[in-house]
């Protein structure tokens, strides 16, 4: 029994699926690609499958990860080549590894932004949002478990950057993420519309993730 | 592709996943490479369009065609359409996110009466005129098939044109003969007129309707060549019809989730409520080995792990032992379970559930339809007392606990003693249970009993039977409850009023038109949905209109009356239909098709089970 870590990315229609419909995804492909998986004993066997991080719905995921566990050795090149062809297009695999940290171990993503806005000019929008980082509170509403509550999000922006770039503004930014505390990006792009007041077509990405010390998840 | 206007959208509406297609196995092909541009499309949500087997088949049909792309589209959510009317966003279809009023046919299945306004609501979403003839193109053609187009006159002024019978052949003429009417320069109307030549089509607007004073249909003409009459389609030989390797796999949790294999076409029963009985006549069987084939080509091709046997009585499949053991050479090396979703009373046996999965998980479910012998010799249920108990007996012995039946009410001829059968009946079934020595151990006994209303369908030998008024079925729904003395029994049953406003479309004609017309521009849609549908809200519509539903739901028709429908022929004769309903009024049942040829007039087809070997 060897486990191994299955990285990929989430991109297009595939950003909009939950993550529940994601596991669902991979448990079929895998069947479907007869990788030989472990399963546990007992009267229902499952096979053990391990998502590093789920994802909001509609961000793009660049480096996704699942961990499965073989029960007879396939090389790496084998498993890449045999899910995609069976996974759907916007579902990709890029690699194969064994994994060195545990899921758990998580505690920053980085996050890239791509705002086109509407009715004003990069430039402007720009001015704008370096305004409103430079608060010291920045109040938005979360959806929680037990409703809505208001946070401060100020305080987790200390590693957010924004540019202009092509008519474009940028944000790249790491936030907490994992068991622990998570800061959805979405928090930040809500509160520039409601604290700027213009409007704009977002594209957002999860770019890495990282532990409690910075250094990347692999 | 997600257009920019619609990724916005998207993070506001519930299950988004519904709208961006993606999925494994759908086809994308590239525009400039195909000819002809099909919207497939299914007028309820994602999760119950994408569990229908019939969508399947034809958008892999179509898109075996190199050009020809088809496309899905669903109706979108109340969520959704609210968004897309605010912002502008017309109906499109999934796989390539283009407005569905830019393609050349834009298909409808018709499943079920209360989807009908849900089909004028998703005409309203692509931008295009409801009418037929106000869309004076060539394209787009709004076409239709399924159960309904068997008498979708309630939809006549708004279909150009609909597939009667099996669409398999019948579709890809129509397109044929589009590609050349659309090259050769010619209009929507010589198109129409053309295509009405063709076996299996009908053109509404080529047949003039009149009515009597009171309301009934007096005259149906065809006209510009059209035949007086339109028989449907069938597929004779079950083997070679199409069937596609693979299915669109949903990312969502549909309704069924599942490969599915079809055992045969038609029913050999002929109950007498049930319109399905009698449309898809004959019975055509698959051999075992086109079904395994098919089974296994589908579960390489989807990663499904269960596999559905689909039909509408799989266990009178006549090869269904050997069919199951053939399946079980290979479904347990690939961890593929076998599941079957109907099961007669006869046809259960532990050995058989021992083969397949369905059952074990779901619970046991038998359909007696009514509560009483005479009551199900008038329905020509051919299910005894004796065998349904019998049945429970065995599987209480091999370890059910729980069974659900389903039951009708509002049958022609029923009486509360009748309602009250069906409480009775449940009562044996739970002593059944307490009579079984080897019974689960230390487990109580849980029947349900699910009790629909009857609403008669054309085609069958109740068309001519007033529906109960909606008091009654009411009336009837609370005898039940009063005849239940037990907790080890529950009952539950659908509502009147939607039974109501089906039993009305399902039997209307076409001045049936303005109301739904009406009804969509008062945003009415989804009425099978419980959260949507507002009776209060369709009678006053009709009262405004000055148009009385009872007249469509609770009215006896005479032999003799010219039935809206009566211009469509599916082979079956209506002396035939007459017959069985005179037979049902004397408390007389049939034989199915396997025992004794009743001579229905489906032979006409010259083929499938009229032509076998008794
Ligand atoms: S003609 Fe006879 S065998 Fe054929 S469908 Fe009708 S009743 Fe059945």
């Amino acid at each position: 029994m060897k486990t191994v870590r299955i990285w990929f990315c989430k991109e297009g229609a595939a950003r909009y699926i939950s993550h529940l419909d994601l596991t669902r995804c991979f448990s079929r492909a895998l069947h479907r690609a007869k990788i030989p998986l472990w399963y546990t004993e007992g009267f229902s066997p499952r096979a053990y499958m391990v998502f590093a991080l789920p994802l909001s719905l509609g961000i793009r995921g660049e480096r996704e990860s699942l961990d499965i566990r073989l029960e007879q050795e396939i090389s790496p090149e084998e498993i890449i080549s045999r899910l995609n062809a069976v996974l759907p297009p916007d579902l990709p695999v890029y690699a194969v590894t064994e994994p060195v940290m545990k899921p758990g171990k998580i505690a920053f993503a980085s996050f890239e932004f791509e705002l086109e806005t509407e009715d004003l000019s990069a430039q402007e929008a720009l001015g704008r949002v370096e305004d409103l980082f430079s608060k010291q509170e920045i109040l938005v509403e979360k959806h929680t478990k037990s409703g809505p509550k208001t946070i401060n999000i100020a305080p987790f922006l200390t590693h957010t950057k924004v540019w202009e770039e092509n008519g474009r503004l940028r944000l790249s930014s790491v936030l907490p993420a994992g068991s622990t505390e998570n800061v959805n990006p979405y928090l930040i792009t809500t509160s520039i519309r409601n604290y700027m007041g213009f409007d704009f077509y977002e594209k957002v990405a999860r770019t890495n993730l990282y532990d409690a010390q910075m250094h990347p998840f692999v | 592709m997600i257009s920019k206007k619609l990724e916005r959208v998207l993070q506001r509406v519930q299950k988004p996943a519904r709208y961006v297609g993606g999925e494994v196995n759908a086809v994308v092909k590239k525009k400039e490479e195909v000819d002809v541009r099909f919207a497939f499309c299914f007028p309820d949500v994602y999760e119950i369009g994408m569990s229908h087997l019939g969508m399947k088949i034809l958008y892999g049909l179509f898109n075996a065609q190199p050009y020809v792309w088809c496309e899905r589209v669903f109706a979108p959510w109340i969520d959704m359409e609210q968004e897309m009317r605010q912002e502008g966003i017309p109906l499109f279809a999934l796989e390539s996110g283009d407005p569905v009023r830019k393609f050349d046919f834009i298909g409808f299945t018709l499943q079920y009466e209360l989807s009908f306004t849900n089909v004028l609501n998703m005409l309203d979403l692509a931008g295009i005129p409801l009418r037929s003839e106000e869309r004076t193109e060539l394209s787009p053609l709004v076409v239709a098939g399924g159960p309904c187009v068997c008498n979708a006159e309630p939809l006549a002024d708004f279909i150009d044109l609909m597939f009667l019978g099996e669409g398999e052949e019948v579709d890809l003429e129509v397109i044929e003969l589009y590609r050349k009417f659309r090259q050769a320069g010619k209009g929507k109307q010589e198109f129409l007129r053309a295509a009405a030549q063709i076996p299996g089509v009908y053109v509404p607007s080529l047949y003039d309707v009149s009515y009597h004073e009171d309301g009934t249909v007096a005259a149906i003409t065809a006209k510009d060549g059209a035949p007086a009459t339109v028989r449907k389609r069938v597929m004779l030989s079950m083997d070679e019809s199409y069937f596609p390797k693979d299915f669109v796999v949903p990312f969502l949790d549909v309704v069924h989730d599942r490969a599915v294999a079809e055992v045969f076409r038609g029913c050999i029963r002929g109950c007498r409520f049930c319109q399905a009985g009698f449309i898809y006549r004959p019975v055509r069987e698959k051999s075992v080995e086109t079904v395994s084939c098919q089974c296994r080509d589908l579960c390489q091709n989807t990663g499904y792990d269960e596999v559905s046997l689909s039909s509408l009585s799989t266990s009178d499949y006549s090869q269904l032992n050997p069919l199951l053991d053939e399946l079980l050479t290979w479904t347990p090396g690939e961890k593929v379970s076998i599941s079957l979703p109907s099961l007669r009373v006869d046809g259960f046996s532990n050995e058989l559930t021992k083969k397949i999965k369905t059952v074990r998980r779901s619970g046991l479910t038998f359909a007696p339809e009514a509560g009483t012998q005479r009551l199900r010799d008038v329905i020509n249920k051919n299910v005894t007392e004796e065998e349904l108990l019998k049945t429970v007996h065995t599987a209480f012995s091999g370890g059910w606990n729980k069974v659900k039946l389903y039951f009708m009410i509002g049958l022609p001829t029923e009486t509360f003693d009748d309602v009250a059968g069906i409480a009775e009946l449940g009562q044996k079934v739970v002593d059944a249970y307490y009579d079984t020595p080897d019974r689960p151990k230390g487990r109580a006994v849980s029947v349900t009993l699910s009790a629909s209303s009857f609403v008669p369908k054309p085609f069958t030998p109740f068309q001519w039977e007033p529906q109960d008024t909606v008091e009654t079925l009411r009336k009837k729904q609370r005898h039940l409850v009063d005849s239940i003395h037990t907790r080890k029994i529950e009952a539950n049953w659908h509502d009147a009023e939607t039974s109501f406003l089906e039993a009305v479309f399902a039997r209307g004609d076409r001045r049936l038109c303005r109301v739904l017309e009406e009804a969509q521009r008062r945003g009415f849609r989804f009425d099978g949905w419980a959260d949507c549908f507002s009776f209060e809200a369709w009678m006053k519509l009709f009262s405004d209109l000055e148009l009385d539903p009872a007249f469509y739901a609770n009215r006896r028709r005479d032999f003799s009356e010219i039935l809206p429908w009566d211009h469509l022929d599916y082979g079956i004769r209506k002396s035939f239909l007459v017959e069985e309903c005179k037979k049902a009024y004397q408390d007389m049942a049939s034989p199915n098709c396997r025992e004794k040829c009743s001579a229905c007039g489906a032979a006409c087809f010259g083929g499938g089970i009229c032509f076998e070997n008794r």
